[in-house]
């Protein structure tokens, strides 16, 4: 323990005697965690070398390749997977006590259910037992850890950095959480209705009110045994904020601060908005808030950013599939005769931004694009294209392109593509004799095989009094709900935020209505990640048909 | 007497509590090893740099070829595997260029070639190191072919499969190795 303690003030830079010179800079408590934090998630050194360490005897792991949020994951909650239990590390597991039995409850209550003398599976960790198990994989009482569990090589003053930083790992419950209640929000922005708010609002309700009676369910018997409390304790009663936001966007961080700060919550459940989700994204980011499936076509696309859960890219995924498609096919080996004409907006842009990152991923030349004028695509300017040669034109444009497409419609039109996202309802009026060559993507279950799925939602609908579905709204509600009610089971009584969107990451594959398949992963972001590019069928009551996979690679 | 009347309750959970100590503790035996013959499909994948790949020609090499399947955001099992291959190709130095070391991706939604691009220089892959992705059907046809087949990517398990060149047979290893386990099973299966 003491030379642990030296440790940690070697770590801090401190000297260890008057005659000692200082070997390390000077460091900060919170340099020193902020460097934990990252040898613990990146598995770098404080010296910015990657940790060294072994697994199954004799095959070393360094770095990136193997950190301890690997299988513990960010918030220390651990994993199950591939048959190998990895238990979870937080400072409240590791340093108290285990036991075999119940080992979700504290020990206060194990006292008051009456297992206080149940089996101990280990004594707490101290700072010291806690090194050697990390540095040789033997646990304080002797037995010998898992050996895909690697032994990390680390100096002391390193080690006292990684212990000092699991000593505040996940140790405080978020914010938004009291001994029975866990609290939500949902954020509206002003453009979305009243009609709109009431179909993402009442499946929500429904489930919360459903959730709240799940105590009356606890029978007297069973509350009172073990187990039971085991269940019961996890449960919280759930409230859900309605925040609105008004005025313009760049005003809207501050008003999420204000409602944050008056009633702070766990987490953000859904929320709408059918401008750029950027403001709110911006807010959980930077205030550590999850946020789960809002419903945007404008969400922030990162590889890197954790707090925010999207169904899928939006119309950034629309032009991912264009392109994709669009790279398999014989137009698509010559860049130089394509267009992409992109409207004047935030959502054409969008669709544009994600066509021109695939594009580049599939190894192609940049194609020319053109910014089409306020009032969208002009048949002077497609006669000119299918003139000088091209072979296909990217349309980021609305409906309003239609009477251009129809002027050229025959053999002397290009390959075309939209993106439905853009074409709204109105998709199903593209002119009859430009849909043989014009592609549209189409980022949900094709219309046909949808029925049977969107069913699922009805469960949840009581007193809805519009159910036009449109906007998909109170489908994708209920897929929430369904992908809510697993990850508070899973979740247990960690109630940390890490925890939540670690439960979320670590979620099977759902089929659910809208989309083809929601899938999950540690840090995916976007569960559904496919978009169809599908044709309009001839005759008044055209009909989408397939003419890609649900993922295009 | 409370505990007592959670009596089904508490043996599962002590129970579950067991099989996670089991593996916490390294009590799982080693791995199991059988050979067995495989019928390769017919489907194209594509590898890491986008480009299509034929699966049935690319094992039937010959080389020794080693097979797994993994997935880019895998907490646990494939971070093992894949450090094996690293070794494996580490250890073997020149002679890795006798061995083709091929990753088939059981979360082929997300496993896009920049993902498996950037998968594998995160565990310094050397060339010979091929990481698939395609079509679900495919790639579900492929788990089939090696009786590998798992409905959801969160509840597969550790296997190595690893064809001899001469015979065609693959030894089929359920379980975790060590590099000196690895190199030894290599070297039954022809390299030198």
């Amino acid at each position: 323990m003491r030379a642990l303690a030296a440790a940690l003030a070697l770590a801090a830079g401190l000297t260890l005697s008057a005659g000692a010179r200082r070997q390390a800079p000077q460091r900060s408590r919170a340099q020193i965690l902020a460097l934990g934090e990252r040898m613990y998630r990146e598995g770098i050194l404080p010296s910015g070398e990657p940790l060294q360490g072994v697994v199954k005897g004799d095959v070393p792991v360094s770095g990136a390749a193997f950190t301890c949020r690997n299988c513990h994951l960010r918030s220390g909650m651990g994993s199950y997977e591939g048959g190998v239990a990895t238990p979870p590390i937080t400072a409240a597991k590791l340093f108290q006590r285990q036991f075999w039995q119940f080992p979700s409850l504290t020990e206060a209550e194990r006292i008051e259910a009456g297992v206080a003398q149940s089996k101990l599976r280990r004594p707490a960790y101290t700072d010291g037992t806690l090194a050697d198990a990390i540095r040789t994989g033997v646990d304080p009482l002797g037995r010998t850890l898992n050996d895909v569990m690697p032994r990390y090589d680390l100096s002391p003053a390193d080690m006292a950095i990684l212990v000092a930083y699991l000593r505040t790992l996940s140790a405080e419950v978020s914010p938004g959480v009291t001994a029975t209640t866990i609290r939500f929000a949902t954020v509206l922005t002003p453009d979305v209705t009243a009609a709109e708010e009431e179909a993402l609002r009442v499946p929500l309700d429904n489930f919360i009110a459903s959730h709240n009676r799940l105590p009356q369910g606890f029978g007297n018997r069973m509350y009172r045994s073990a187990s039971g409390r085991d269940m019961s304790l996890s449960h919280r009663q759930i409230t859900l904020a309605r925040w609105r936001l008004t005025g313009p966007p760049a005003t809207w961080g501050a008003q999420l601060e204000a409602h944050q700060r008056r009633e702070p919550v766990f987490a953000l459940l859904g929320g709408m908005s059918h401008g750029d989700w950027k403001p709110i994204h911006t807010f959980c980011e930077t205030r550590g808030i999850p946020c789960l499936f809002p419903l945007t076509d404008l969400p922030v696309v990162s590889d890197t950013d954790w707090y925010t859960v999207y169904f899928s890219k939006g119309l950034w995924q629309e032009g991912e599939a264009a392109a994709r498609f669009l790279a398999g096919r014989p137009e698509g080996a010559d860049p130089g005769r394509i267009v992409q004409a992109v409207a004047d907006s935030p959502r054409a842009r969008a669709a544009a931004m994600g066509f021109d990152l695939a594009w580049q991923e599939a190894g192609k030349a940049p194609v020319k694009t053109v910014r089409l004028p306020a009032g969208g695509l002009q048949e002077a300017a497609l006669r000119e294209w299918a003139a000088k040669g091209s072979v296909a034109v990217v349309l980021w444009d609305g409906p309003g392109a239609y009477p251009a497409l129809a002027a050229l419609a025959g053999p002397q039109l290009p390959v075309v593509f939209m993106a439905s996202g853009l074409l709204g309802p109105r998709l199903g009026e593209l002119p009859e004799a430009a849909r043989a060559s014009t592609y549209v993507t189409y980022p949900f279950r094709a219309p046909a095989d949808e029925p049977k799925f969107a069913r699922y939602a009805n469960s949840l609908l009581a007193g809805l009094t519009a159910l036009d579905n449109t906007e998909r709204i109170y489908t994708r509600m209920y897929s929430l709900v369904e992908v809510l009610k697993q990850a508070l089971m899973d979740m247990d009584r960690s109630y940390y935020r890490d925890a939540f969107l670690d439960a979320l990451g670590m979620q099977k594959d759902r089929v659910l209505p809208d989309y083809e398949r929601l899938s999950f992963g540690p840090g995916q972001r976007y569960a559904a990640k496919g978009c169809y590019v599908m044709q309009l069928t001839p005759g008044p009551q055209p009909v989408l048909v397939k003419r890609s996979d649900w993922v295009i690679h | 007497m409370a505990a007592v009347r959670g009596g089904t309750w508490g043996v599962r959970a002590g129970a579950l509590a067991l099989l996670a100590g089991l593996a916490l503790l390294g009590a799982e035996p080693p791995y199991k090893r059988t050979v067995e013959a495989y019928a390769v499909p017919d489907v194209t994948l594509v590898d890491q740099d986008g480009a299509k790949v034929p699966l049935r020609s690319l094992l039937a090499s010959d080389k020794v070829v080693v097979l797994d399947f993994i997935f880019g955001t895998c907490t646990t099992i494939c971070p093992v595997l894949s450090a094996g291959y690293a070794n494996l190709q580490q250890r073997l130095g020149p002679r890795s260029a006798d061995i083709r070391l091929v990753s088939i991706s059981i979360d082929p939604e997300n496993d896009t070639p920049k993902v498996m691009r950037g998968y594998l220089k995160r565990y310094r892959a050397r060339p010979g190191w091929t990481f698939l992705t395609g079509k679900r059907e495919d790639i579900d046809r492929a788990m089939h072919a090696f009786n590998a087949y798992i409905p959801n990517k969160m509840s597969h398990y550790p296997l190595t499969l690893i064809r001899t060149p001469r015979s065609g047979a693959w030894t089929r290893i359920f379980g975790l190795m060590s590099t000196s386990e690895f190199l030894e099973e290599c070297r039954n299966a022809g390299i030198q």
